[in-house]
């Protein structure tokens, strides 16, 4: 051991010294960038330092989730209410404005009509029957609803009328049900005639007409609407618009297939006519 | 002892039923078929005539009936007669002639279904003047669409009437 340090510790010296010197040759020549076994090793080192620091990066994040888990999911839980809430307050803006717009509609409508009352309501239930047309709204007698009160849209388009009546809520019959009739006129002709739930077209969504005079004269696309003769109704409320006119009958009677005005298989707030007191007192 | 465990019968079958009136009334009109939406409260009154007899096949006849009405908007009248006179005499029948399986259960469910959809269509017929070929269109697409949930409400009443 001792002959191996005093022989070969003098070449092992000289060996480094040559290295140190080189080294320090090739930083001055280099221009302090480093020595030539930097880098010559760099390129054989440098994947080997990125991995391994990725990995230290990855055990550091795992540490880090760790020792912040509960925080962070204390967090998560915080932003996850907070989205909840925004949604709700987004869901409630969203009827708001979507209530405002029928307000505003209604209040365009109300302005022409002045002689209408109206009661807004919403509707809670539509029936399970395959052969009528009728649903259930929110508010009945106590807030001044009778029955056979027209109910309409907030745009003054007829949807039906209160067959049936508690105290906090009425069954509507919609004007696709066989059981409806409505007088009504054809705006362009002046033609009268009944409008009326038909059995065949209820399905489709669709009314149709009767007595229209002469098929010829009918104007596809006319607008239908209440004549108000029977009081029941008030007039020129929009009933729907001629569709198709057609003969049926040993009498080749006409009539006219109406697409309802209002989109009454999918309404969710309706408003019924409470008073039509003016135009009851016109009509007399 | 017979009688309380009718009446222990009966008043499970009342929340079930109540479930098939949510399904029938809230659910229902939104997954129609062809225009036309089910009916399974007079499936339940078949499953408990078949298993209990008349007097149980009556009572749930006039809930399943009262149910009916309602979800039908209509006044409580019509199918609570009906379906109770139903019930009672599916009850007999299921007594003295039908083996209590789903084959009998079937053919009571068919039969009945067929019975309201005549019930239904009546006053249209005859009142209203409607022609009968649309109104049979509509009770076959019901009476079939209804035929559908005849397993889960068999096996459900089945097991509610072997729970006493």
């Amino acid at each position: 051991m001792k002959d191996f340090i005093t022989k070969k510790g003098i070449y092992i010296a000289i060996a480094a010294v040559v290295i140190a010197i080189i080294a320090a040759i090739s930083v001055a020549l280099s221009g302090g960038r480093g020595d030539i076994a930097t880098m010559l090793s760099q390129p054989f080192f440098r994947p080997i330092r990125n991995a391994i620091t990725s990995m230290v990066d990855g055990l550091e994040q795992i540490y880090n989730y760790m020792y912040n888990y509960d925080q962070i999911e204390a967090e998560n839980q915080e932003l996850r209410e907070r989205v909840a809430e925004l949604e709700e307050e987004y869901r409630e803006y969203t009827q708001m404005s979507q209530e405002v717009d029928r307000l505003r509609e209604l209040l365009g409508f109300s302005e022409t009509r002045e002689e209408l009352k109206f009661t807004p309501v919403s509707v809670i239930s539509w029936t399970a029957s395959n052969y009528s047309s009728t649903f259930t709204i929110s508010r009945g007698s106590n807030a001044g609803i009778e029955l056979y009160d027209a109910v309409m849209t907030s745009a003054g388009y007829l949807v039906g009328q209160v067959t049936g009546i508690s105290e906090s809520s009425a069954t509507v019959t919609t004007i696709l049900d066989t059981s409806m009739n409505v007088g009504a006129i054809l705006y362009e002709t002046g033609e009268t005639g009944v409008a009326c739930g038909d059995f065949r077209l209820f399905r489709d969504g669709k009314l149709r007409m009767d007595y229209v005079g002469d098929s010829d004269s009918t104007i596809i696309g006319d607008t239908v609407v209440t004549s108000g003769e029977s009081g029941v109704f008030p007039s020129d409320l929009v009933i729907g618009y001629v569709e198709s006119v057609g003969e049926e009958g040993s009498n080749l009677n006409t009539y006219a297939v109406i697409t309802p005005a209002a989109d009454i298989e999918h309404v969710t707030e309706v408003f019924v006519v409470t008073e039509q007191a003016v135009s009851q007192e016109a009509g007399q | 002892m017979s009688r309380r465990r009718t009446a222990l019968k009966i008043l499970i079958f009342v929340p079930y039923m109540l479930v098939l009136y949510i399904l029938q009334a809230m659910l229902f009109p939104y997954l129609k078929i062809a225009g036309t939406a089910p009916l399974i409260l007079p499936l339940a009154v078949s499953g408990a005539a078949l298993f209990n007899g008349r007097v149980t096949g009556g009572v749930i006849g006039i809930v399943a009936g009262m149910l009916c009405d309602m979800s039908f908007n209509q006044p409580t009248i019509v199918f609570t007669i009906f379906l109770a006179i139903a019930g009672v005499i599916l009850g007999a029948f299921c007594e003295s002639v039908l083996v209590r399986g789903f084959p009998s259960y079937l053919l009571s469910s068919l039969a009945l279904l067929i019975a309201c959809a005549v019930v239904q269509m009546f006053p249209l017929l005859f009142f209203r003047g409607v022609q009968l070929g649309p109104l049979l269109s509509v009770a076959l697409v019901q009476t079939l669409y209804s035929l559908l949930f005849t397993i889960p409400v068999y096996y459900l009443a089945r097991f509610i009437s072997r729970l006493f």
